[in-house]
């Protein structure tokens, strides 16, 4: 019968796919998996995502390995999609028997996955900006890791800046969804907290031609600066339509959106002090620089242009480090107390994997200051970086001053 | 509000609906001779689009830019026809209209492995408006809407002038008739092809120019080519463009009443609207629509 | 590995509810109806928020979903009656996009844009694989049921008037009957199918976000119902499998396939499904099981 052969054949190839993969563990490697958005809305950033990570394990790995176990780590595609997300996901801790997942993007895929990552006992280390992602039911167990700033801290950093700038009157133009709109209202709600008032809120769909409508709502409003939540995509449109209107405004951008493409597609005289925010390590942090170099001679890339590879650089070093500290085969449990406290402030500071490795060996505590920031997790495995605000002068991205919350 | 915010939206939406126009022409030409919606007319737009913005790094001349677009636009159109459409021309509606589909992400699976997801963007110089009373002018949307005018102006020349286009609205309204008096529709259907293309292939040059460029560009124009082009009724190339230009200014002057959100929705129920009204649109006579 | 299959097993048979709602509806009774995913939404944000607004368990919530999709396709049937095919297939795409539109606008009741987060399992106080696979068993007894259903609808006095309204309506008129009485039962009971089908995806996801529910959903299921076959149960059921096969087998051709990057196997899917879709029309439109008169 034609269809019972049919399905036969397929399952057949579906299990002999896996026959490659040991489903056994090994001794002496830890599995982990990065998930990244390859393709679909993150596919800017997936790729040098799963390159940070690559570089990270690769470094791991000539230090010696952690804890005596190797790093191998398996990558799948999220398609920035939760459904394939959460297939790719239980094919990775069911096939592959990985311990901890890491390069979740969307907010959308870290939350249909957290379930799943949850209930196998395996850690998840994203940098997806919903809140939701904290607390429980999300991050009841504690094993959920963000690598980014929330949205509404960084809302916050906006109100500091635009503070600071002595800035009165400002608007906001959120992209339509869970990230856009987290950042404006983290800026709304700080703003208005001090007295401040927001003169015009404006959200907007995404993929139109043109937002000359939405923008003139905004303008209508005279505002002396406009906060955005936005990606680069409708960031180029906006910024050019607002040039076009001649209406003088200053903006503040989020660094995922305002950064060297943008810079390049506009001009120096469209983009001239637009204010670019992002969450930062310390001031000429060694790891970044460290990473920034790697980065750029072995994916070729600049990291710049990429916050999040740096992110998942962070992620695989601070879980190597965990695991040398607590050996490949401790708990779960045991394994993201033991990331919390490398991330957190107490310990010799270090920035890389073979720094904090020798120090674990004579059993002192360590705190690891990564790439992407100093983590500094709170209580809820967020991290807590500072900002830096960085001007645009001249078509070039000037870093001016750090914003600590 | 004041009357030059709503002339300034009104503006706005001519020119969204401009923008419209050409994809809503392309459709509506394409179903008066091959008698089918061509859901691949979007990822057209955006071929159209890459070549244009290719020719323009080349040359640097925006003139040729949109001739460049023109051009892969009309190749695309045609080498979709001769591979896919034309052995099945004569099969049902929605055989047709699957396999526009299908065409369409053959068509933008190409473009995404070829060029990938990174944003491109025409770096064009930028021209202040206008401001005339608060009501504003941009010269370059100006330029941009003369392109367009220009084009539809040409085509609906072709299509009303010139002996290939009588014979492609005498197919169009009466096949067999068309047929029986020696129009050769072979011919035509190529003119056709090509002609939507290039149309086609001008929109994702102005759009690219105008937004940025990347494999889906095309896909969101589709569904409000359809509706402009639904709403001025199937085959009707004036209301192609009047139901276009109709769209887009009903959306935008709509949107301090209904939002940013719901201004797209309304495109969709103004265009129920009219078919429950009319079912064969606005400008078509009314003819087998059941 | 036995939760990793039955996850793919649980997509494959929400798929092939889906199939089964547009195959009744175009296979059987001819309607183009390009909406489908609207109502699939439907059915997953009222069954999320019946079970959690409301605190109703999860197994009442899913006749909530069927009743409010199936009523929601009774104002696409009175539209519907009066267009001609092509102008059908783009009014229900307009309609699916106006149901996505209302439900990102609504934030007050469904959340918006943020999505609804920890829809609880089936049976929440089980194990996670364990309900997986009540979840599972439960959908498959749900398909089972609708197979049985759809056998006797269209096996039935009822399936021939619909199916002769698909091949000459004019002469069902001549025979005395009403086509749209019963072109706009079709549809509700194609939409309830797929509010069905929602409610599923809801509790098996989790999280629930506008999205997700966007029209190349409904493309890949009428992929579905064409490579499997119109107007045949098995068709509608063998086009599934084969959808979920052509989904996610591509996953391990990654690497596999010269020329193509990773970032490029997004695209490459694509234009296999594309492709595959035009192949199908020309030369076997009839589907792998479809009878040849149905074309």
């Amino acid at each position: 019968m034609n269809r019972r052969k049919l399905l036969t054949l397929g399952a057949v190839a579906l299990i002999a796919s896996q026959w490659g993969t040991p489903v056994f563990a090994q001794q002496g490697v830890f599995k982990i998996a990065s998930l990244n958005p390859i393709t679909g809305a993150g596919s800017p950033y997936g790729t040098g995502m799963l390159k940070g990570a690559q570089m990270a394990v690769a470094e791991v790995n000539a230090a010696g390995g952690a804890g005596g176990a190797k790093i191998d780590m398996a990558s799948e595609d999220s398609q920035t999609n939760p459904q394939a997300a959460v297939l790719a996901a239980k094919k990775l801790i069911e096939v592959q028997k990985v311990r901890a997942i890491i390069g979740t993007w969307s907010s959308g895929v870290s939350l249909a996955v957290i379930p799943i990552t949850n209930d196998a006992n395996v850690l998840l280390m994203h940098t997806s900006g919903a809140p939701a992602l904290s607390v429980a039911p999300a991050n009841a167990k504690k094993l959920g890791f963000r690598f980014q700033a929330t949205n509404d801290r960084f809302g916050r950093a906006f109100a500091e800046i635009a503070k600071r700038e002595k800035f009165k009157r400002p608007a906001t133009m959120a992209f339509n969804n869970a990230s856009g709109i987290g950042n404006t209202e983290g800026f709304r709600k700080s703003w208005t907290a001090s007295g401040g008032t927001v003169v015009a809120n404006v959200v907007y769909e995404p993929n139109r031609p043109s937002y000359r409508s939405e923008l003139q709502e905004v303008l209508r409003g005279k505002p002396d600066v406009i906060v955005t939540g936005s990606y680069l995509a409708d960031t180029t449109i906006i910024l050019r339509e607002w040039y076009q209107s001649g209406q003088p405004a200053r903006w503040i951008i989020p660094g995922w959106a305002a950064n060297g493409d943008l810079l390049k597609a506009l001009g120096p005289d469209v983009t001239e002090g637009i204010i670019s925010v992002e969450s930062i390590s310390a001031e000429d942090s060694p790891a970044y620089k460290s990473f920034a170099d790697r980065f750029a001679k072995e994916a070729k890339m600049a990291a710049q242009d990429n916050v999040y590879a740096a992110m998942t650089y962070d992620e695989v070093i601070v879980l190597a480090l965990a695991v040398q500290a607590v050996g490949p085969t401790a708990a779960a449990d045991v394994l993201a107390k033991k990331v919390h406290e490398i991330g957190t402030p107490g310990g010799t500071v270090v920035n890389s994997f073979a720094e904090g490795k020798k120090l674990l060996a004579a059993g002192k505590r360590v705190t690891y200051h990564g790439a992407s920031s100093a983590l500094n997790f709170d209580e809820f495995n967020d991290v807590t970086p500072d900002f830096a605000a960085s001007f645009v002068e001249k078509g070039k991205l000037v870093r001016k001053y750090v914003v600590k919350l | 509000m004041t009357f030059a915010d709503f002339l300034n939206l009104a503006l706005n939406g001519l020119v969204e609906g401009l923008l419209i126009a050409l994809p809503a022409l392309a459709v509506t030409l394409v179903h008066g001779l091959a008698r089918f919606p061509n859901a691949a007319t979007g990822d057209v737009v955006a071929a159209g689009g890459f070549g244009g913005y290719f020719t323009f790094n080349v040359t640097g001349s925006l003139l040729l830019a949109g001739l460049g677009g023109a051009l892969v636009g009309a190749l695309v159109s045609l080498a979709a026809y001769y591979l896919a459409f034309k052995a099945i021309m004569r099969r049902s509606v929605i055989t047709l209209l699957l396999t526009s589909i299908g065409v369409g992400f053959f068509i933008r699976s190409v473009l995404g492995m070829s060029f990938g997801h990174e944003l491109k963007m025409f770096s064009l110089p930028l021209t202040r408006a206008i401001n005339f009373h608060g009501v504003l002018i941009n010269p370059t949307d100006v330029q941009l809407a003369g392109v367009i005018v220009a084009v539809l102006a040409a085509v609906f020349v072709m299509l009303y002038v010139a002996p290939v286009g009588r014979m492609m609205r005498a197919l169009a309204d009466d096949p067999d008739l068309g047929r029986v008096s020696g129009i050769r529709k072979e011919r035509v259907m190529v003119v056709m092809w090509s002609v939507t293309g290039a149309v086609c292939g001008i929109a994702g040059t102005v759009l690219g120019m105008r937004t940025t460029l990347a494999p889906e560009m095309g896909w969101t124009m589709l569904l409000p080519a359809f509706a402009a082009a639904v709403i001025g009724g199937l085959g009707n190339p004036v209301g192609a463009v009047a139901g276009a230009i109709l769209l887009g200014v009903v959306q935008e002057l709509s949107t301090p009443y209904v939002g940013f959100v719901y201004k797209i929705a309304l495109g969709y129920v103004v265009m129920l609207l009219v078919l429950l009204v009319r079912p064969q649109g606005l400008f078509n006579r009314p003819q087998g629509v059941r | 590995m036995v939760s990793y299959l039955a996850t793919i097993l649980i997509i494959m048979v929400i798929y092939i509810l889906l199939a089964f709602s547009l195959d009744l509806q175009y296979g059987f009774t001819g309607l183009i109806n390009f909406g489908l995913v609207g109502f699939f939404g439907v059915g997953a944000y009222t069954s999320a928020l019946v079970t959690m607004n409301l605190g109703l368990p999860a197994w009442l919530s899913f006749p909530a979903a069927m009743l409010v999709a199936g009523l929601l396709s009774w104002p696409l049937g009175r539209i519907a009656l009066r267009l001609r095919d092509d102008y059908l297939a783009i009014v229900t795409l307009g309609f699916s996009e106006i149901i996505r539109l209302v439900i990102v606008k609504e934030d007050w009741l469904t959340h918006g844009v943020q999505g609804i987060s920890g829809i609880p399992r089936l049976w929440p106080n089980w194990s996670s694989s364990a309900s997986e696979l009540f979840l599972l068993c439960a959908l498959i007894t749900a398909a089972a049921l609708t197979t049985l259903v759809m056998r006797r609808i269209t096996q039935s006095p009822y399936g021939r008037t619909i199916q002769a309204i698909r091949d000459d309506e004019v002469a069902v008129i001549a025979l005395g009957k009403d086509p749209s009485i019963f072109k706009t039962q079709v549809l509700v009971i194609g939409g309830a199918i797929a509010g069905l089908a929602g409610a599923f995806y809801a509790h098996y996801i989790t999280y629930i976000v506008p999205d997700q529910f966007v029209p190349i959903t409904t493309f890949y299921i009428w992929m579905a119902i064409i490579m499997g076959g119109v107007a045949r149960l098995l068709g509608s059921i063998s086009g599934a499998v084969l959808l979920v096969f052509l989904l996610e087998g591509t996953r391990f051709l990654r690497g596999y396939i010269p020329g193509v990057t990773d970032a490029g196997m997004a695209s490459f899917q694509l234009g296999v499904i594309g492709v595959l879709l035009i192949l199908f029309m020309r030369w076997r439109p009839q589907g792998l099981f479809g009878k040849r008169s149905a074309t």
